[in-house]
């Protein structure tokens, strides 16, 4: 057993002095988990809305209105404003020109050009600027008819402003029955980010380390280990623990580092490490199988990132497995990334205890155990040939 | 002429031979475009479906009534399909339930009198598994008309404490809702220069894989260093510039030759349509001779091929992502601006207004965009002292 615990920590040693980790391990993680969390997370999905003129009333009550309704506003030039509609970088863009600038200073009626994007969502915020626009012109209709109504200008304005500090406005209060709103409910901006990456990478980080073990057998490190006290047993289960403890390492720094830096909410500990334990655990098998049966490291790292990368996107690491369709949904079960997700968003989401998460803890010990065999068995065969 | 293409040549061939940059130039990228456009292929799919509102309100509510006006005129409107069933608050509740209404709306009994005082009321909304994009408008436009329910009790309250006499209330809230001055919009058409979702996947793919796939050409270099191959080379009759030009010339081919075969097998297997070929081919071009520039970089800083390897993907990755290869940016401002210089970033936009129909005419700025990365990475590489592989 110190012989194989030698070999892991070996392992681990050499895959923190590769420098390229010092990126791909600690930094890229966090910036894909800032960047999805800002693209996808709560808040994230509010228009953009931009609103060109120059500088007057009714252009800042209009960006106000807009603002006041979680719209983001821009100010681009007319022109520039139509090129990011084109491309898709705003959903709607609203001109206030010099003539209705005055008309509405003048308190008279006036027109602005509006224009949707093609976003799914740009029908919803041209729809938000009909109403800011509504709101301007109500506001402006009140003062006009109070002072038909024989109160001087001024007072008009200082008697509806006093109103409206006693007016409770009508409130609309929306709740949701369905699934999706319900499956989504509980989770932060950057959780989804976190636990996708927590997947991705930790599978990533594993299967990388497949091109060692080929240099190592190519270089002869292998026949030379085995030329000493050491069992092929011991180093097969040295080899498999190292790959284990590397995908444990990322998998442990993600989860300190983004409940430190995001605020990323795990739900209860010890479960979401339990996860993370049998799903390392199919990654090491996962990698000492890829290892073993590619012959060149070029090869194993393209095909470890390859494999990575569509195991993560099939298995809900970079989009929501609620969103996706139901025949995908079902072919995700092949991937050790789905079973963990579902666990994770149980236990973050919906505070699952032991018992919830049994099913999916179940087909990750199944698999992980399947691979480590399968693994362990390709390297054993691999070590002969080696010898 | 005859060294170059013989050094060219060869290099090309042991390129070939090479596994991984099969790997990394296509089959990579291909498999991550099926998974992807599997994936996400219908969660794209935004259109706006027939919607069915079921709303609950008093028989005697004026107001309420006014508000059920309101989304019942949205049917025919800006492209809408709106019924509106009238139920009670139960019924409402289990239309939504039973999926046979996307929203409910269930105004309060005594609604009309409180919004009118000015006294807190709330309109609640249940949304169910069937509402999408239309169920957002219906509920911008209700709290649109709130928000004018509430300023009309702003402008009696306002009018009470002005000494407006009671009677003529209902007149003036009457005239600063629905008089006033005329605000309309005009609807214009945007043009559309964005890639499609198949599309966009296979050209995000093929832009950020043509990163990888010109780094095996230019740190053939630094290999060729490690083998002993690069010293004997320089000792033949062959000027330096020579074997550093066929190592470019292997990147630029190999990243022209496998962005074109992803973007036209992109195409044919996920029913994209980028466009004028003519106009494609220029930015597959000025894509790849951007992509070979900073390989230029690279080997000037790299001192093995393995810090080639991991620069290289690093480059590739910020490239990649900033530039839009995975999940479009939506930046505004000078951040966009920013990420727009990127050769991912104008390799897709060029490729969007091909797809929407432009021409060679059209792609302009990407060209432009591209074609000054490559004067900067040139520049850059000869400015940063070498410690890379010709030191």
């Amino acid at each position: 057993m110190r012989n194989a615990l030698t070999v892991a920590g070996t392992e681990l040693r050499l895959f923190l002095r590769d420098r390229s980790n010092l990126f791909f391990v600690f930094v890229f993680p966090l910036l894909l988990v800032l960047m999805i969390g800002l693209q996808f997370g709560e808040g994230a999905s509010t228009g953009r809305v931009a609103v060109s003129g120059t500088a007057s009333d009714l252009r800042s009550g209009l960006v106000e209105r807009l603002e006041g309704d979680d719209v983001v506003v821009s100010d681009p030039a007319w022109e520039d404003a139509l090129a990011l509609l084109a491309r898709g970088r705003l959903d709607a863009a609203v001109r206030v020109d010099d003539a209705a600038a005055s008309a509405y200073d003048a308190g008279r009626g006036l027109t602005l050009e509006v224009v949707r994007g093609s976003s799914g969502n740009a029908q919803v915020v041209e729809q938000q600027v009909r109403v800011a626009v509504d709101a301007l012109r109500s506001d402006r209709g009140r003062l006009l008819a109070l002072e038909g109504a024989g109160v001087p200008p001024d007072r008009a304005a200082a008697a509806v402003e006093a109103a409206e500090g006693q007016v409770v406005a009508p409130r609309l209060e929306v709740t949701s029955v369905d699934r999706l709103s319900q499956e989504f409910e509980g989770m932060g901006q950057f959780e989804f980010g976190a636990s996708g990456q927590l997947l991705l990478f930790t599978f990533l980080a594993c299967l990388g380390g497949s091109a060692t073990l080929i240099q190592a057998r190519r270089l002869g490190v292998v026949s030379r280990m085995l030329a000493g006290p050491m069992t092929a047993r011991e180093l097969v289960a040295g080899q498999i623990l190292g790959r284990w403890a590397i995908a444990l390492f990322q998998g442990g720094y993600l989860m300190l580092a983004t409940s430190l830096v995001f605020g990323v909410d795990w739900g209860s500990l010890p479960l979401a490490l339990l996860v993370l334990l049998l799903f390392s655990l199919v990654a090491a098998g996962a990698a000492i199988l890829l290892g073993t049966l590619l012959e060149n490291e070029g090869a194993a790292g393209g095909a470890g990132v390859g494999f990575g990368l569509v195991l993560a996107a099939l298995g809900g690491s970079m989009f929501p497995l609620e969103l996706f369709p139901d025949t995908m949904r079902a072919i995700s079960r092949i991937t050790p990334h789905a079973w963990a997700y579902e666990a994770l968003a149980d236990i973050q989401r919906r505070g699952a205890g032991l018992v919830d998460i049994l099913p999916q803890l179940g087909v990750l010990a199944v698999m992980a155990l399947l691979l480590a065999t399968v693994g362990g068995w390709s390297l054993r065969r691999s070590l002969a040939r080696a010898m | 002429m005859r060294q170059l293409l013989a050094l060219t040549g060869s290099d090309l061939l042991q390129r070939m031979r090479d596994k991984s940059v099969l790997l990394f130039a296509l089959v990579v990228p291909l498999a991550l475009m099926s998974v992807f456009n599997l994936v996400f292929g219908q969660a794209d799919d935004i259109e706006i479906k027939p919607l069915t509102v079921a709303v609950s309100v008093a028989a005697g509510d004026d107001l309420a009534q006014v508000l059920v006006g309101v989304v019942r005129s949205l049917d025919d409107a800006g492209g809408l399909d709106v019924t509106v069933t009238e139920v009670d608050e139960a019924g409402a509740r289990q239309h939504v339930e039973d999926g046979d209404a996307a929203i409910a709306l269930l105004v309060p009994d005594g609604f009309a009198q409180a919004a009118r005082a000015g006294e807190p009321v709330t309109v609640e909304a249940v949304r169910g598994d069937e509402a999408g994009i239309e169920a957002d408008i219906v509920l911008s436009v209700v709290d649109g008309v709130l928000d004018q329910i509430a300023s009309g009790a702003v402008t009696a309250q306002a009018a009470l404490a002005e000494g407006v006499a009671a009677a003529d209330l209902d007149a003036l809230v009457e005239q600063a809702t629905g008089g006033g001055p005329a605000y309309d919009l005009t609807s214009g058409e945007a043009s559309d220069e964005q890639l499609g979702a198949g599309a966009a996947l296979v050209a995000g793919q093929a832009g950020l894989f043509l990163l990888f796939t010109v780094s095996f050409g230019v740190t053939g270099l630094l290999v060729d260093r490690e083998s002993g191959t690069l010293a004997r080379l320089r000792s033949m009759p062959i000027p330096a510039w020579v074997v550093v030009a066929s190592k470019a010339l292997v990147s630029f081919l190999l990243g022209v030759v496998s962005t074109g075969i992803l973007l036209g097998v992109g195409a044919y297997l996920f029913d994209a349509d980028f466009g004028s070929v003519p106009a494609v081919v220029a930015l597959v071009l000025c894509a790849a001779a951007a992509g070979t520039s900073v390989m230029f970089l690279i080997v000037r800083v790299a001192r093995t091929s393995e810090q080639a390897g991991i620069a290289t993907s690093i480059v590739a990755l910020v490239l990649g992502i900033g530039g839009g290869a995975f999940f479009p940016v939506s930046a505004t401002g000078p951040l966009s601006r920013v990420l727009d210089l990127n050769p991912v970033a104008a390799l897709l936009r060029g490729l969007g207004t091909t797809s929407g129909g432009g021409g060679l005419g059209d792609v302009g700025v990407p060209v432009a965009i591209m074609l000054g990365f490559v004067a900067v990475m040139l520049v850059v590489s000869r400015l940063v002292p070498d410690r890379g592989v010709m030191s």
